[in-house]
């Protein structure tokens, strides 16, 4: 049985383009830092996310590698694939990204890795069991109901999305290993707030909501029957489209290195931010970052105003001060006006 | 496996950060520093940043879930194994000698953690006694923490290990920012061009503080300035003497920089700035206003025959608050905000200059001159960002299987389940040379076994209970009483407690809001809640009472808290009787169930009923008058009791 039938094609998705744009703007540049969609249930949140696999691009890694080494990247390759490179005895096979998911259940051990307890058992040696974060270096971790975890685990997610490197130090085992993943989330907001620190690791936010729209909600239903009856049609009368896509975020890949924007957008973007009170500086960097990544995806390689527009719309509204009151759903229309005065 | 470091002199501003920093390096004898501010200020950048320009310095990294026998050490198990020999296992305070201890979130660390490592910090030495083996090593180490103060304090007793203190903010000045931005995306794209374009700054650092280093033991400190240093730190009321001997070595490392044998009095005033704010402490609350005037004139003639202290510990002062100021305007960290400005909350109320506002009052710092109100502003930055706030409310040791895992211990009465694998396996190694061991390596007897202790982190699950009836409309009652519930809400964002929300008013009760970690929830419900009828205060506390009940069932380890807020008129009864013996009824089961309570007063008639006091005897609840809400005080005592 092939288990891509099952999955629910990702351009069969009636509307929600805010946020199918934002997953994809994340495969295109995975240093963006990810997307936390927050919304209520029943909008396409976790199947958009699980329907990302068909559309991520191969790309290399070392065979065997618990971690997915890139063999480009020495300074990034665990312990044993930086050997390998020096000493030039590896192989090289392709794979595509994968989404992990990092179910809110998990405990630590899992997570991080823990002590081979095998291992130690019948040989008396130490050996490290990598856990989710080894299997998430250079994929996508999926957490859904992210605001559901247990504090100590978002602590570790916290330590290891800021460095890039997972490093274990409990239960007996000391080991470093890389974990540079692409951190997707999803949330209904009913069920709780999400700590501000775990807030601003996410690069890009989008806020869902039901389709209103009565002639596309009639589509939403159609499009599900028709899945359910038979998913291998269904999935087959949209691989043109998905391959489009594919194509789409793979030329936008090449484009991206060769993106440059006019030095006035950074002070643009400091203004932005200050208007608008978001803590830190992470919030410039992104809505850098996006509105490049925005332009290649749209063919570009000068990023226009309106790119920056866009990528504002992104990376804000979850780190704009929260002031007693406001709420999360802070008056989007106030914050487009002030956006649109400062750009123009 | 070795990442790109961004080089620290790329970095822009952040100066205090950077001066902590390389006095530190420069003279380890300070004793570290401790980093306080928003995420996203490069706080973890610069201090991996100084650790690659200094000379026999090596970055070691204290991971947020490490676990004990990690960080102390523990039996070599391999070693155990092979030769039944019990030898030790260094951990990272082995690793740390010698070099830089970063531990990022300090504030999040289990506090054996951070016990353990204060100790070893402030001794220089990590002795340890565990499972059988003895043994003891040098461990010093230069160390520095970081932390968000939104996610909670840290205690004031190891606050007060951290040599200096630095608050940090982001770059308000637009230029500055768009070239942060400019240089991260350059750095980005090509890290090793990038660190290339800055490696001679950065080299040139590197010598300076080597210089600076083997110019340290030149260095004269003069008797006069040590007594300015002992007077700063009487002035600013510290405990202990660690403050003043903090300033002096911080004073040793500015000159030395500044290739200078002799300390100068601006060296120490530079160094108080940052040795001094996390050990300020405050007076007595109460007599705060009086006692600031008193010893305003007990000083001005005590220190007339010594105008020069006197004069450079203002200009200290001065120095400190123009610096600040801003920060105390705008930008002060959120929990600050929220504990001294009661005005942005309590919407519409105008708390009165004059009032004896402990914290309100400290916004006014501007006088030149005034010791006191800067150590009081400077203590209540620690009071509000830290010791008030000691972190998580409540950590619940748990014998579920959720929760972190903490340490290890015996099983209890032969009861076995979450082992502890790594202590199991340590337990057995020694003994294997003796044991049958069937083509294993390790074989396991009951003995060896250890299981688990865990720790939860639990905030408190706060139900409000709020009368809406026709009484609480009146004289913008309710406007009061949705301020302060608006105010302990916020308190409740930041413990992360979850909330609930029920209404009485005419006839019933109305659960307005489940159980919810969502506090802005709670702040929607709150805005829209309408007043009238009669008072059916029977309902609203029978219905807190079941919800909380359900809860429990639900997870036996939450803390709930009913908060009423009511004048205690009730005027309606379900079941015929007397409508205020129906309430006390409940509340004496609320009593009898052992649930905390609260029971904010808003009876504010001339002629008072006392009946919410009566109501709040019988719940056995802590009870606060209404009138206290134009107060900050209030908020804090009820937070405090929570």
């Amino acid at each position: 049985m092939n288990i891509n039938k099952k999955i629910y094609p990702f351009t069969a998705i009636v509307g929600q383009e805010k946020m199918k744009l934002a997953l994809i703007l994340n495969i295109i540049n995975p240093s963006l830092g990810g997307v936390l969609i927050r919304g209520e249930k029943g909008t396409a949140k976790s199947t958009a996310v699980r329907s990302l696999a068909d559309l991520m691009p191969e790309r290399s890694q070392i065979e065997g590698c618990k971690f997915s080494c890139d063999p480009s990247n020495i300074e990034q390759a665990c312990q044993q694939c930086s050997e390998k490179i020096k000493s030039g005895k590896y192989n090289i096979i392709k794979s595509k990204m994968r989404v992990i998911d990092l179910p809110v259940s998990a405990t630590e051990d899992r997570v991080v890795g823990t002590l081979d307890i095998e291992h130690a058992i019948q040989k008396g040696e130490k050996k490290f069991e990598p856990g989710l974060l080894a299997e998430a270096n250079r994929n996508i971790l999926y957490v859904d109901e992210v605001n559901l975890l247990d504090d100590h685990i978002v602590d570790v997610l916290l330590d290891s999305a800021a460095m890039g490197v997972n490093t274990v130090e409990r239960e007996g085992i000391s080991y470093t290993h890389p974990a540079k993943f692409t951190l997707v989330g999803t949330m209904n907001p009913e069920e709780g707030d999400l700590r501000p620190q775990l807030l601003d690791r996410f690069g890009l936010v989008v806020d869902v909501t039901g389709e209103n729209d009565t002639l596309k909600r009639i589509e939403i239903i159609k499009r599900r029957l028709e899945f359910e009856k038979d998913s291998k049609a269904f999935a087959k009368s949209y691989e043109h489209e998905q391959k489009d896509l594919s194509g789409k975020i793979q030329k936008a890949m090449r484009i991206l290195p060769n993106v440059t924007l006019e030095d006035s957008f950074f002070e643009t973007a400091a203004k932005i931010s200050i208007a608008l009170g978001v803590d830190g500086h992470r919030a410039d960097i992104a809505m850098i970052k996006t509105a490049m990544t925005i332009a290649a995806y749209n063919m570009r390689e000068t990023v226009s105003k309106e790119d920056l527009k866009e990528a504002a719309s992104y990376v804000l509204p979850h780190r704009m001060r929260r002031r007693p009151f406001e709420g999360s759903q802070i008056d989007m229309d106030t914050v487009e006006s002030k956006i649109n005065e400062i750009i123009n | 496996m070795k990442s790109t470091v961004f080089p620290f002199v790329a970095v822009v501003g952040q100066e205090a950060i950077k001066k902590s920093l390389i006095w530190n390096i420069v003279n380890p004898c300070i004793g570290g520093v401790l980093i306080s501010g928003e995420k996203g200020t490069a706080k973890s950048t610069l201090v991996r940043g100084i650790c690659s320009i200094s000379i026999g310095m090596k970055l070691v990294e204290l991971p947020l879930n490490i676990t004990e026998d990690r960080l102390i050490g523990n039996i070599d198990f391999e070693h155990a194994v092979k030769f039944g020999e019990k030898h030790f296992e260094p951990g990272i305070l082995y690793k740390a000698n010698g070099n830089l201890l970063y531990v990022d979130e300090v504030n999040l660390l289990p506090d054996h953690i951070v016990k353990a490592l204060l100790e070893s910090a402030s001794s220089g030495v990590n002795i340890v006694e565990r499972e059988g083996i003895s043994f003891r090593h040098a461990s010093k180490f230069i160390l520095v923490g970081s932390m968000n103060p939104e996610e909670g304090g840290l205690r004031p007793q190891f606050l007060d290990r951290f040599g200096l203190f630095v608050e940090v903010k982001g770059e308000s000045d637009i230029r500055k920012r768009a070239e942060i931005i400019r240089r991260r995306i350059e750095y980005e794209k090509d890290p090793l061009l990038f660190i290339k374009k800055w490696q001679r700054k950065n080299e040139e650092l590197m010598i300076k503080i080597e210089s600076a280093k083997k110019a340290l033991n030149k260095i004269v400190i003069a008797p006069n300035a040590i007594q300015l240093a002992a007077s700063i730190a009487k002035e600013g009321n510290c405990e202990g003497h660690r403050a003043e001997i903090v300033i002096i070595e911080t004073a040793r490392a500015i000159a030395a920089l500044d290739s200078r044998i002799a300390l100068n009095i601006s060296d120490i005033k530079e160094a108080a700035k940052y040795a001094l704010p996390h050990r300020v402490r405050e007076q007595q609350p109460q007599q705060e206003q009086r006692s600031r005037q008193e010893q305003q004139e007990q000083d001005s003639t005590k220190h007339q025959d010594k105008p020069q202290e006197q004069e450079s510990s203002n200009e200290q002062n001065n120095d400190r608050q123009s610096d600040q100021q801003n920060d105390n305007a705008d930008d002060y960290p959120k929990d600050g905000r929220q504990e001294d400005d009661p005005d942005n909350m309590t919407s519409g109320q105008e708390t009165s200059d004059g009032e004896e506002v402990a914290e309100g009052g400290s916004e006014k710092v501007d006088d030149p001159g005034e010791i006191f109100t800067v150590s009081k502003w400077l203590s209540e930055k620690s009071n509000n960002s830290i010791a008030k706030r000691s972190g998580r409310r409540s950590l619940v040791k748990t014998s579920s299987t959720q929760g972190r895992y903490v340490k290890y211990r015996y099983p209890i009465k032969g009861e076995i389940k979450d082992i502890a694998i790594d202590a199991t396996l340590c337990a057995a190694a020694p003994y294997q040379l003796y044991r049958e061991k069937n083509g294993r390596a390790v074989a396991i007897e009951k003995s060896d076994i250890r299981v688990k202790l865990r720790e939860k982190r639990t905030g408190n699950t706060i139900m409000f209970v709020v009368d809406a009836s026709g009484s609480m409309g009146a004289n913008k009652r309710m406007k009061a009483v949705k301020g302060a519930i608006l105010s302990l809400l916020n308190d409740a964002y930041q413990r992360r407690d979850k909330v609930g929300m029920i209404a009485f008013r005419e006839h019933s009760a109305e659960l307005l809001l489940g159980i919810t970690r969502s506090v802005e929830l709670a702040e929607k419900k709150l805005a829209a809640l309408p007043t009238g009828g009669r008072t059916p205060l029977a309902a609203g506390l029978s219905m807190a009472y079941d919800v909380i009940k359900a809860a429990k069932i639900k997870d036996k380890d939450i803390l709930p808290v009913i908060v009423l807020v009511s004048d205690g008129k009730a005027t309606y009864s379900s079941s015929g009787i007397d409508a205020f013996e129906e309430a006390m009824n409940v509340a004496d089961k609320v009593a009898a169930d052992k649930i905390k309570s609260i029971v904010i007063d808003a009876d504010d008639s001339f002629v008072k009923l006392s009946l919410a006091e009566k109501i709040a005897e019988a719940m056995k609840a802590d009870r606060f008058e209404i009138r206290e809400l134009q107060a900050q005080s209030i908020v804090a005592a009820v937070s405090m009791s929570l």
